[in-house]
């Protein structure tokens, strides 16, 4: 996809969601799922920066999301930092352990780097809930309970002021989002994409693959860790509850259904699942049997998800119209001599 | 303290086998199909419901007998089927492998989630397969124990038997090397793919029957008993059958020393330190090939 067509697609979308709250302010639940939107749709794109475009099979994405919100909760509510400073001090925390996990990752082969991110977002409960967790304030299995508020030009940004948070949040997602189109865009997109098509080839070319995996990884944990801290700061609370197997899920239908390694496809993933996770949410359990079976039957039957089932259709009509005009151009010739 | 120590080790050890029955059906089906199968635990967790349903639920004769001699064909035809239908059409594409991982999570949710819908979120026991203690000398089993080791250490020189002298598993391994080489010469491939499947499905569901009646039927087992598959068989080296019975021998030690005196709860994150540490000087792991 080009980067005007790519630019097109987020600004509509952003700039839908973004006019939303001027009919919606007044009910705090469509405000939540506006927001959760947001934030999802930000994390989910990194992930399909890592493993649509980068091809690391990374599935630490949701502990890199629970690490930037256990930080920067710590942060501010044992060595009391204002949560806007701490917001960002978590990011880089964040990168760091990001790129720690990711030096010995990235000499794996695809499916080991799968198997230890995915570890290590299973033992980092324990972690979390055990002795050592406790010792950096972690608060065990009890979890952190009075996050404070972002506080910035005598504002607070909370869960009780919706519609302010929802505009922070937005301004954020719109920065991160033109960070992920530069990316693509620059000559890491093309070392990404040369990468994949021959590894060896590239190599011997000169293109680092260690080099930009290490660094798309970092800026990846980056953002995930900052959408985190984002996070905690506006539900005020944290626990391991984060870490379950339904988040997870959730992050993973999301690039399923917007196509894996089609940008911005994954924010109107993003979009599609929240929406639906939470108008499901009546049919209690039944949801996620509904949600695991819904990833099973989108990677069988749209490989490429909505954005697949969008370009057949456009290069359907396209095909249409092209055979049209050259049947007209063809008719034209006969009749003209 | 030195029988204490013995006792470990033999905690260990027992550990060790089951592990190894459940990771040496996902390195066989990793080294001959290279699917990245997710939803391993779930099946194991499978066949503790299925020994449930026909032991308390149906309540038939014959005890563990009818259950292993039902539950072998019964996860044959599960795993065979689900891999013609939902795997090989993946196949087709470039990058089917992760295609397969992410719809694999999918079907272990939907597997997970389905249990407890079906059968409730309790925890379901099992009677025990046989009862009583045996004691040599200052030491005392568990029958159970002694069962379970058994079974699964005649589980695996069942299946090594199978993949060794006869001509299904001759064709297994011949897939691994080269598939290409192994269709040319009239393998068929998709079959053999959904045969290796079904038969990791067998393994893994048989390992489920055997520590389910020791703890519990337990819906969110899945996950952990995924993972420790995977860990060890990435730990032992992928699709190495051999570095698979190593790494579960060794992992089933660790957890038993680690459990006993440090605590039940550092468990996962010394597995994982250690695999990181393996991995991060061998990246093909104890005894994979490069």
């Amino acid at each position: 996809m080009n980067a005007k067509s790519m630019v097109t697609i987020l600004a509509v979308t952003y700039g839908f969601l973004g006019i939303l709250p001027l009919f919606l302010g007044d009910s705090s639940i469509y405000m939540r799922i506006l927001t959760m939107i947001l934030i999802w749709s930000v994390v989910a794109s990194c992930w399909d920066l890592i493993m649509g475009y980068a091809g690391i099979f990374s599935f630490g994405q949701v502990a890199f999301y629970v690490i930037g919100a256990y930080s920067s909760a710590i942060l501010s509510v044992s060595l009391n930092v204002t949560p806007i400073v701490s917001i960002f001090m978590a990011g880089t925390i964040t990168a760091i352990i990001g790129v720690i996990i990711g030096l010995p990752c990235l000499k794996l082969a695809g499916p080991y780097i799968a198997l230890v991110t995915f570890a290590f977002q299973l033992a980092l409960e324990p972690f979390l809930k055990g002795p050592l967790g406790k010792a950096i304030g972690s608060g065990g299995s009890r979890g952190i309970i009075s996050v404070p508020p972002i506080h910035i030009f005598g504002m607070d940004f909370s869960s009780s002021e919706l519609v302010p948070y929802f505009y922070l949040t937005l301004v954020l997602t719109l920065i991160c989002s033109a960070v992920i189109v530069v990316i693509l865009k620059s000559h890491w997109g093309t070392a990404f994409l040369a990468l994949k098509d021959s590894e060896d080839f590239a190599a011997s070319l000169g293109v680092s693959a260690f080099k930009y995996k290490l660094l798309v990884f970092a800026v990846t944990s980056f953002i995930t860790g900052l959408f985190g801290a984002l996070y905690v700061h506006y539900v005020g609370i944290l626990s391991t509850r984060m870490l379950s197997m339904e988040v997870f899920t959730v992050l993973l239908i999301m690039i399923v259904v917007g196509g894996i390694g089609q940008y911005p496809g994954v924010v109107l993933g993003a979009v599609v699942t929240v929406t639906m996770n939470e108008l499901l949410r009546p049919m209690g359990i039944y949801r996620l049997l509904i949600m695991g079976g819904m990833v099973v039957v989108i990677v069988l039957l749209l490989p490429d998800g909505v954005t697949g089932l969008i370009r057949k259709f456009s290069v359907f009509r396209m095909t249409k119209k092209r055979t049209e005009q050259l049947k007209h151009r063809n008719e034209t010739h006969e009749s003209s001599p | 303290m030195f029988i204490e120590i013995i006792e470990v080790i033999i905690s260990g050890l027992l550990n060790g086998s089951v592990y190894a029955l459940m990771a040496i059906g996902l390195a066989l089906v990793y080294g001959v199909t290279k699917a990245f199968n997710f939803a391993y635990g779930s099946f194991y967790t499978m066949g503790g419901y299925f020994a449930w349903t026909l032991l308390v639920s149906l309540g038939i004769k014959g005890g563990y007998y009818t259950v292993f001699l039902t539950a072998i064909p019964f996860l044959f035809v599960v795993g065979y089927f689900l891999e013609k239908i939902l795997i090989s059409p993946l196949r087709k594409r470039s990058d089917w492998q992760m295609k397969a991982m992410m719809l694999t999570l999918g079907l272990s949710l939907f597997l997970d989630i389905g249990y407890i819908s079906v059968f409730g979120p309790r925890l379901k026991s099992l009677p025990d397969i046989v009862e009583g203690t045996l004691t040599i000398g200052p030491f005392v089993f568990m029958n159970q124990d002694v069962v379970i080791f058994i079974l699964s250490i005649t589980g695996l020189l069942f299946f090594a038997w199978v993949l060794n002298n006869t001509r299904v598993g001759m064709a297994v391994q011949a897939v691994a090397q080269n598939p290409i080489g192994a269709q040319i010469v009239g393998i068929p491939k998709d079959r053999v793919f959904a045969a290796t499947f079904a038969i990791s499905t067998i393994m893994v569901g048989i390992g489920g029957i055997l520590l389910s009646q020791k703890n519990f039927v337990n819906p969110q087992a899945s996950t952990g008993i995924m993972i420790k598959a995977w860990v060890i068989t990435a730990f032992g080296g992928m699709g190495s059958i051999k570095g698979s019975l190593y790494a579960a021998l060794i992992i089933g030690m660790l957890e038993a020393f680690v459990g006993y005196y440090l605590g039940m709860i550092h468990i996962e994150i010394a597995v994982l330190t250690l695999l990181l540490i393996t991995l991060a000087f061998r990246p093909q792991g104890l005894m994979g090939r490069e």
